[in-house]
This record gives structure tokens, C-alpha cells and sequence, in this order.
């Protein structure tokens, strides 16, 4: 599995303790701190031993302590969702457009970009958004009602 | 063969054209002679029961800007239904300017000739667009053929090909870029960094765009394909309001480069899916199947046994166009 981990001491502890405690063994932690995700966390690779329900118990608890998983078994447990739009981003309130995304449920705004242009009713913004496996086209979907809402041309994956 | 030509822009010289040069092989691969009788532009028609000379009409096209100065078979002013009613003829290839407004004169043409029993070839958006299931029925009530491969991607094979080479896959959706001049502009744009007014002027200057360039960049014209392989591919009963429309002239270079930044290039994209009918630009991975440039088109077709099935082509040209037409032509002629 690969987890995200914070930047800051003790975390990678925090994220093993539980696997140790609950009987399960691991095989393998590959640790790069100079790789990061676009929050700034560091994505750890971790392979572990143990029956099913063992197994699970240690998602779990790992969950519990608010370390995010992004894949297990070589399964994204999150996909990544790229969309540029085209607008008065500024006027419109970005920081309400970030809100309205965050609202949708499993989503988080992970990345975002802006570039001005020398008219401001021609702004870009390039926003990355993670969202849970499986729900892409529903997510596609109300990014395109938030632009229609607010006047921008949507520009979303195929 | 009797053939009529209605329309002769580029799309129709280009016919003639490929007549011209395949008549010979045509006749000896497929026992087809190809006999243009009548062809038909704005300024009125030229007839003649026992064939034009096609070299002939073409360097009178050339000369004058009008084929009703066709050397004593040439008819200044006439109609097309009256053109329709005059001649003895087999097959009408419709080739007159797409219109979206009402598809005329293209639709009248089209439906007399059905109903006059005759087989019918189209490149013609406009009729296809609006009144899809009345000419599917229209041709059928009357035993006629009807096909129309140049309408959509021009020299890009889909309808066809949809049809009869996966005629054993149920098609699912496509997904495609299906206009040439837009894909173009696009495409010098990711290059060269440019602003969209620059690029379209210097596409206009290239004659790469029409001078009033409204049917391309604010997807009209791909909207047109969407339906046409709603309709004939996907079977579904639509017509061109039902189509989400957005063109490409809000595209920034600013878009362009940050898209860019993440991998992506922006393409204008025709879907056509059982729960969405679209052009919009959407980001498309750079080094996957959408990533074409200058005046391509291409679709991805998926399908329930093959999975996805690509086709690249020339979307536009006279030459390439006619080369559509003249498939159709000929599949007509091997069913007889």
C-alpha cells in the first residue's frame, strides 16, 4: 500500500505502530522524502504480511489516525482530475469556486493554478482536484454546473 | 451510372475531378461506368443525356465561375428540381453548401430524388443534421440507398466503417475531433504560443478558415457530425438542438499553456454518447490517440467486442472529400 504522510517527525512511526501492534509483519518501507505530492506530503510505500482480517484491521486503524492511503494492492484509491477554466476567476470569487468543489462529496481541491491575462475577463485557472475512485463522470459533471453558474468556459478531461 | 451533381464548389469539382482521373479503372475493377449528366451551381445547370465532357465543364467552371456556360448543353438559371425533373438519371450526389438554418436547397433536393426512386450521395451536413430520421425514412419507404460517409471527416472513413466493418460490435460511444480548421488553429496555437485572433487570421489567410469562420470555431459544424453519428451510428433519434454546443473563441494561450504544465493539450472534441451530446474543448493527454495535428480528424469509436477502435483522416478537401463520395458511389453500384 502507499500512504501520505506529513513532512514532519514522527509520522512514519505514527503510520507503522499499529501494523507491528496488530500482528502483522512488514515486508518492505520505501521512504523518499525528496518525492511530494502537490499538498507537500511525502507518499510512502509500504508491503506488509498477515491474513485478510489482520490486514484490514490495519487499514483501518490506520485511517483512524488520519494518515491518508492512497492505494492499496496496486488500486488507486483516488483518482486525480485536472480541469482548466476560463473566466473572471478573480471576481467571481475563486475562493468560493475552491468551496463549491470542496462541498462535492470525496473531493478536494489539491492543486491550483492561476494566470492572469491582460484582460481580466480572460483569467485562467488550472485546478487539480482528487476525488474517490469511480466517481470522475459525476465530478466532470458538476464542475461543468459550477462554471456554467458562474460564467467561465469549462475545459475538462475527455 | 446516370449521375446528377448538384453543387459545384470545391466539394463538387472535386467529383468531377475523381471521375475524371478513375473513370477507366472504375469501369474496368467494377464494370461501373461513371456518366455525369447534369451538374448544378448557383448561376443554373448543365445537361446533357449522353454524359458531359468533364474536362470540359471543369475549365468552364474555371473560365467563367459558371457552369450554365457549359458550350450548348448549358441552362442559365434553371433549379435544381427542375435540373431533377429534366434528366434521366440513377444516382443524385448532393454537394451544395451546408446550411443549419432550414438544410435548403439541399433537402428538397434530396427528398425529390428519393421520391423519384433515385439513390442518393451526400456530403451535405445541413439535411442530415435537421432531418435525419425523415430522410432514413424516406429513403427506406421508396427502396432507395442513401449514404453520406463525406458528411462527417471527410476522408476519414467512420460511417462505413462503423457499419459494415464492426457491423458485428455494438458501438458505444465516440468520441472524436471532428473539425479540421478549429484542430488546426489549436494546434498552432500549442505551438507557437500565439493569441486565438492572430492564429485564426493567419488560418483564414491560409484559406485554411472561411473568411466568416463561424460555423467552425464556434462548433457548429462539428455539432452537425455529432448528430449525424448519433443518429446513424448510435441509432439514437436526435437532431442538432439536442446537441451542448461550445466553440473554441474564449481559448487563451494561457489555457493552452497551462494545460500544458500537467501534460494536456486542448482539443474541441465531439461526443456522442446515449447520456450526452457535446462539443466543447476538452484537455486530451498528449501522445494519446487525440493528439493529432494541423487539419486532421479523428474518432475513437468504443465498441462492446473490440473495445476502442481509432480512425485518423483528412478532414476537409476537395480531392479527399470527393474520394468519400466516390466510395459511396461505387458501394451503391456493388449492390445492384
Amino acid at each position: 500500500m502507499v500512504l501520505e504522510l506529513l513532512d514532519v517527525p514522527g509520522q512514519l512511526m505514527d503510520a507503522l505502530n499499529p501494523i507491528g501492534r496488530l500482528g502483522a509483519n512488514i515486508v518492505a518501507v520505501i521512504h523518499q522524502r525528496d518525492v511530494k505530492t502537490e499538498r507537500g506530503t511525502v507518499p510512502v510505500q509500504i508491503t506488509i504480511e498477515g491474513d485478510k482480517d489482520t490486514l484490514n484491521e490495519v487499514l483501518n486503524l490506520i485511517e483512524k489516525t488520519g494518515i491518508e492511503i492512497i492505494e492499496v494492492d496496486g488500486i488507486l484509491r483516488k483518482e486525480k482530475i485536472t480541469t482548466i477554466l476560463v473566466g473572471n476567476i478573480v471576481d467571481q470569487d475563486l475562493k468560493d469556486t475552491v468551496n463549491l468543489l470542496n462541498k462535492i462529496e470525496g473531493v478536494m481541491v489539491a492543486d491550483l493554478d492561476l494566470k492572469m491575462s491582460d484582460h481580466p475577463e480572460k483569467s485562467t485557472s488550472r485546478i487539480v482536484i482528487e476525488a474517490e475512485q469511480g466517481r470522475k463522470k459525476e465530478v466532470l459533471t458538476k464542475i461543468k454546473d459550477i462554471g456554467n453558474l458562474k460564467g467561465f468556459l469549462v475545459i475538462n478531461e475527455i | 451510372m446516370k449521375i446528377c451533381l448538384m453543387g459545384f464548389g470545391s466539394v463538387g469539382q472535386g467529383v468531377a475531378r475523381v471521375f475524371q482521373m478513375k473513370r477507366d479503372e472504375i469501369k474496368q475493377e467494377y464494370g461501373l461506368d461513371l456518366e455525369l449528366v447534369a451538374a448544378l451551381d448557383r448561376s443554373g445547370a448543365a445537361i446533357n443525356p449522353e454524359g458531359l465532357d468533364l474536362k470540359l465543364l471543369l475549365e468552364t467552371k474555371k473560365l467563367t465561375g459558371k457552369v450554365s456556360k457549359y458550350p450548348e448543353y448549358g441552362e442559365e438559371g434553371v433549379s435544381g428540381l427542375e435540373v431533377l425533373d429534366k434528366v434521366e438519371y440513377d444516382c443524385l450526389i448532393e454537394v451544395t453548401p451546408t446550411n443549419i438554418e432550414d438544410g435548403e436547397p439541399a433537402l428538397s433536393h434530396i427528398l425529390k430524388a428519393m421520391g423519384d426512386g433515385k439513390d442518393v450521395v451526400t456530403s451535405n451536413k445541413g439535411p442530415l443534421a435537421l432531418k435525419f430520421s425523415e430522410l432514413a425514412r424516406a429513403a427506406r419507404d421508396n427502396g432507395v440507398k442513401f449514404k453520406y460517409e463525406a458528411s462527417v471527416g471527410g476522408a476519414m472513413p467512420i460511417i462505413n466503417f462503423a457499419h459494415e466493418t464492426l457491423s458485428g460490435c455494438k458501438i458505444e460511444s465516440i468520441y472524436g475531433i471532428l473539425n479540421g480548421t478549429t484542430n488546426y488553429i489549436l494546434s498552432r496555437m500549442a505551438k507557437e504560443g500565439s493569441s486565438y485572433e492572430q492564429t485564426l487570421n493567419e488560418a483564414q489567410e491560409m484559406g485554411i478558415a472561411e473568411t466568416d469562420p463561424t460555423q467552425d470555431v464556434e462548433g457548429e459544424d462539428a455539432a452537425c457530425k455529432v448528430v449525424i453519428l448519433a443518429n446513424s451510428i448510435l441509432k439514437m433519434d436526435v437532431t442538432y438542438a439536442d446537441v451542448e454546443v461550445k466553440g473554441i473563441s474564449q481559448i487563451t494561450p494561457e489555457s493552452i499553456s497551462l494545460a500544458k504544465k500537467e501534460g494536456y493539450l486542448i482539443k474541441l472534441i465531439g461526443e456522442v454518447s446515449p447520456d450526452s451530446l457535446e462539443v466543447s474543448p476538452r484537455l486530451v493527454k498528449e501522445g494519446s490517440p487525440f493528439a493529432v495535428e494541423g487539419t486532421l480528424n479523428v474518432a475513437t469509436l468504443k465498441t462492446d467486442l473490440a473495445d476502442e477502435v481509432t480512425v485518423v483522416g483528412k478532414g476537409a478537401g476537395s480531392i479527399e472529400t470527393a474520394s468519400a463520395i466516390l466510395s459511396d458511389v461505387i458501394s451503391i453500384w456493388k449492390t445492384k
